[in-house]
């Protein structure tokens, strides 16, 4: 089909660009091409270990760089760490043993004697069943095990510094009775626990006997 | 042989702009400023706009001048540009530019407008094109003023061949309109 209209803007072509851009725009036209290399070449900075481990590009590469450094971090304040605390333990002992023993020789006496009633009492626990006690009361006794545990060792740091040694030495015995009767409570807990036991199997033995 | 001294032409400018001669880069905009700002007034139809485009797409050539590979003539290479510059600056404000429904594009007959009695002025037509919705100014304008053919246009716009021929018939019909409006005729 004939295009009258075409036919026609063709014939007329021309005439139908009438329009132009202000005389400025050259200007700012040249101002960004001129501005551009300058821009680029401080913009691209790029880290480039050949096609496969450009950092923008490849991810995998730069995760499994992370992953690496982490480790390596780690390790490192891991080990440090250690050699520290190890090399500390040491030098307490060393320093600190000599010295309680000045201030309280007695000392080392005491805890070996309240060690070896700890250890007695505990094997003797450990022949219970420590189930019957139920959960929550398990957990309180541990709780409060740990809690004379950090005040013991709190009162043989301050033995090292206080005047008054005794005060804090008895204080310390204090806490050892303390454990042990914890320990002998729950003992008594647990023999009465064993002896309602065996009465009520004992009654519930007369009771079938009995019929 | 007139194509290749021509191309010869733009290809010693073009060269001196990849080494980035501010004075060859002149030359190419005064030479293509002018026709690249109207095909970017048609598409935009907007004055300010078209000149964002423009300087956009001059920026982008001369940047991307090692792009060009001389198989095509500088201004269709630059032209291609433009009109993509132009494309992308109006589907930014709007949504949709050929939001006439595909469905129907097969449906349309072939334009039968009785344009006998119009009276074709260059001044009047342009006016016209101007009132036309986007999508049907662009499609007219890449059509009859830009030497696009219907494949062309359907892939820089993203439609079918066939939409972009019922798109101008439509378009067409609509122009002939705009014209015989009363208020028009001034």
């Amino acid at each position: 089909m004939k295009d009258r209209l075409k036919d026609f803007v063709s014939e007329h072509r021309e005439d139908f660009d009438v329009y132009e851009p202000r005389p400025e725009l050259w200007q700012e036209i040249c101002q960004e091409i001129s501005a551009k290399p300058v821009k680029e070449t401080t913009k691209v900075i790029k880290f480039s270990f050949g096609d496969d481990f450009s950092f923008s590009g490849n991810m995998a590469f730069m995760r499994v760089a992370a992953a690496i450094l982490l480790l390596i971090g780690c390790g490192l304040t891991l080990w440090v760490t250690k050699q520290n605390t190890t090399e500390g333990n040491y030098t307490m002992a060393a320093v600190s043993q000599p010295a309680i023993q000045k201030i309280a020789p007695e000392l080392a006496e005491v805890e070996a004697y309240y060690t070896s009633q700890l250890k007695d009492k505990k094997e003797e626990l450990s022949e219970y069943d420590m189930k019957v006690l139920g959960l929550d009361e398990k957990k309180e006794i541990d709780r409060e095990i740990a809690r004379l545990d950090s005040s013991y060792i709190q009162l043989k740091k301050q033995l090292l510094t206080a005047p008054n040694t005794d005060k804090v030495m008895n204080a310390m015995i204090q806490n050892l009775q303390i454990r042990i009767d914890v320990l002998n409570r729950q003992l008594e807990v647990l023999q009465k626990i064993e002896k309602l036991q065996k009465q009520t199997t004992e009654e519930t033995l007369k009771n079938e006997t009995n019929v | 042989m007139e194509t290749s001294t021509y191309q010869d032409v733009n290809q010693h400018v073009v060269e001196r702009c990849k080494g980035g001669d501010n004075r060859a880069q002149y030359e190419l905009y005064k030479l293509y400023s002018k026709a690249m700002f109207n095909v970017s007034m048609r598409i935009t139809n907007d004055y300010a706009e078209a000149e964002d485009v423009l300087q956009e797409a001059f920026i982008s050539a001369f940047k991307n001048l090692h792009a060009y590979k001389s198989e095509a003539s500088f201004g269709s290479w630059l032209k291609k540009i433009v009109v993509n510059a132009a494309i992308n600056s109006i589907r930014k404000r709007r949504s949709e530019l050929v939001p006439m429904d595909e469905r129907v594009a097969a449906e349309v007959p072939e334009e039968v407008t009785d344009d006998s009695d119009t009276e074709w002025q260059v001044e009047k037509v342009r006016r016209a094109i101007q009132k036309l919705p986007d999508g049907y100014r662009v499609v007219l304008s890449l059509y009859l003023l830009d030497g696009y053919d219907h494949a062309e246009i359907g892939e820089v716009l993203g439609v079918s061949e066939s939409t972009s021929k019922s798109q101008y018939s439509r378009a067409k019909k609509k122009l002939v309109e705009i014209m015989r409006e009363p208020q028009f005729a001034a």
